[in-house]
């Protein structure tokens, strides 16, 4: 159930109405747009329909929530949700500007870390992704450097400005991982950890949750609800590609997913065009569908050196591809009505 | 570097974080307090015949909460949220012994 206040209610009419629900056993959260306040109640509707909402002062409609997702939903929030992340909350994602995450698969080293965080940001991506821990399909694959890793996104972080986006695999990292970055990444692989998922509800930092291979929209929807029910409302979703009988590409890139869940959920919805396509070479073909598809952002990897990477060399960019990259997205950000931020060495050629 | 020769900052940090373990220590002895008492409440009930589970009270105490925060000005919705984990605690002391 959602309550849309009138305008110009009162808190006290809020608090009123909120204790008549929560006296009946549920819950409510606020949401407080510029048009509009949205009350949403969590917890057993049917009690509800004693409690008389429509005759209290204050209230301008009562809507019953026909699907299973509740704080995830669209019209449970008074406008779209921006995550905002950094030092000071400078970086923002979900909002007019356009989010590009940008870094290797793995962090292998300080220095290739360095190396790829300054030419990222230079090209102008806002924040740096690297994985420490690495979920791979062989258990005799690269596993990533663990620790070592979260102290060198940390380092990196503090020369660089970048905010840091790194995945967490398991519910015993998550207190570690999230002392050093600043969106904690749920892999494709864990999307239905749901012991994972709870516990990421209780961390006060950002999730990016990437879509599972197989999983249907509405279960990443679900997926999404579960760290929210447990108390986190900052939700990233990335669609990264599904799988399908096609073997051309990696995975297939989900782009009607993109609007679908648009319409669905206030939550902000990133691509991986690098883990979908699985070559370097769909990466900007899948980027420009995705933006022109709505998504509010892009998760990119990028390496000094692909060929020698030790994990995802074949959908790596090199540091120019990404910097051309950067600039093929210019027009369809324009055609979107979303901004891009300029690379560096345009700003220094306008000075 | 000791603490008697740092910086004027470096000093009033070291202050401001001293005061904030305090306040911590006090808030973790009310909480403890707040506990021990609602297990009395929940005998008190028992005795009475009552219900240990009361929703509407929990919803009142909530909306006093959130006025005192708005009052106070601090975030109404983080003190909610403190809150309803707070009611979470002694409902399971008064449960005690159910």
């Amino acid at each position: 159930m959602i309550i849309i206040t009138r305008p110009h209610v009162t808190d006290a009419e809020i608090d009123h109405i909120r204790e008549r629900i929560e006296m009946l056993g549920l819950r409510t959260h606020l949401s407080r747009g510029e048009a509009r306040t949205v009350i949403g109640c969590l917890g057993d509707e049917a009690l509800l329909q004693e409690a008389a909402l429509l005759s209290l002062p204050g209230v301008e409609s009562v809507t019953p929530v026909m699907k299973p997702y509740k704080l995830a939903w669209r019209e449970f929030a008074a406008g779209p949700t921006v995550v905002r992340v950094g030092d000071r909350g400078a970086t923002s994602i979900g909002g007019r500007a356009l989010a590009v995450i940008a870094g290797p698969c793995s962090v292998e080293g300080r220095e290739m870390l360095r190396q790829t965080a300054v030419a990222v940001r230079d090209a102008g991506a806002g924040l740096l992704r690297g994985g420490a821990f690495k979920p791979r399909s062989s258990p005799y694959a690269f596993q990533g450097l663990g620790e070592a890793a979260l102290r060198m996104l940390a380092e990196v972080r503090a020369e660089t400005g970048l905010p840091v986006v790194t995945e967490v695999m398991d519910t015993r990292q998550v207190d570690k991982v999230a002392e050093h970055a600043d969106v904690l990444q749920v892999g494709a692989r864990n999307m239905q950890n749901f012991s994972l998922l709870s516990e990421l509800g209780r961390v006060q930092r950002p999730v990016l949750l990437k879509r599972g291979l197989s999983a249907t929209i509405q279960e990443l929807l679900m997926a999404a609800e579960y760290i929210m029910a447990h108390g986190n409302r900052d939700v990233i979703l990335c669609e990264r590609g599904i799988r399908t009988y096609e073997t051309a590409t990696r995975n297939t890139l989900d782009v009607a997913a993109i609007p679908v869940l648009k319409a669905e959920t206030h939550l902000p919805v990133l691509v991986d065009p690098s883990h979908a396509g699985g070559r370097a070479s769909l990466v900007a073909p899948l980027s420009f569908a995705a933006l022109a598809a709505g998504a509010d952002g892009l998760v990119v990897e990028v390496h000094p050196d692909p060929a020698h990477a030790l994990s995802d060399g074949d959908q790596s960019l090199t540091f120019s591809a990404f910097e051309q990259l950067m600039h093929g997205l210019r027009p369809f950000a324009a055609a979107a009505g979303r901004e891009l931020a300029a690379p560096v060495s345009s700003l220094r050629e306008a000075a | 570097m000791s603490a008697a020769d740092a910086p004027p900052a470096g000093g009033r940090l070291q202050a401001l974080r001293g005061r904030i373990e305090q306040i911590d220590r006090e808030l973790i002895g009310l909480i403890a307090e707040r506990v021990r008492i609602a297990r009395e409440v929940g005998a008190a009930k028992r005795e009475l015949g009552a219900p240990t589970l009361d929703p509407a009270r929990e919803a009142m105490v909530v909306r006093r909460a959130g006025e005192l925060a708005r009052e106070a000005g601090v975030g109404d919705e983080d003190v909610r949220y403190i809150f309803w984990h707070l009611i979470g605690l002694s409902r399971r002391a008064q449960m005690e012994g159910d």
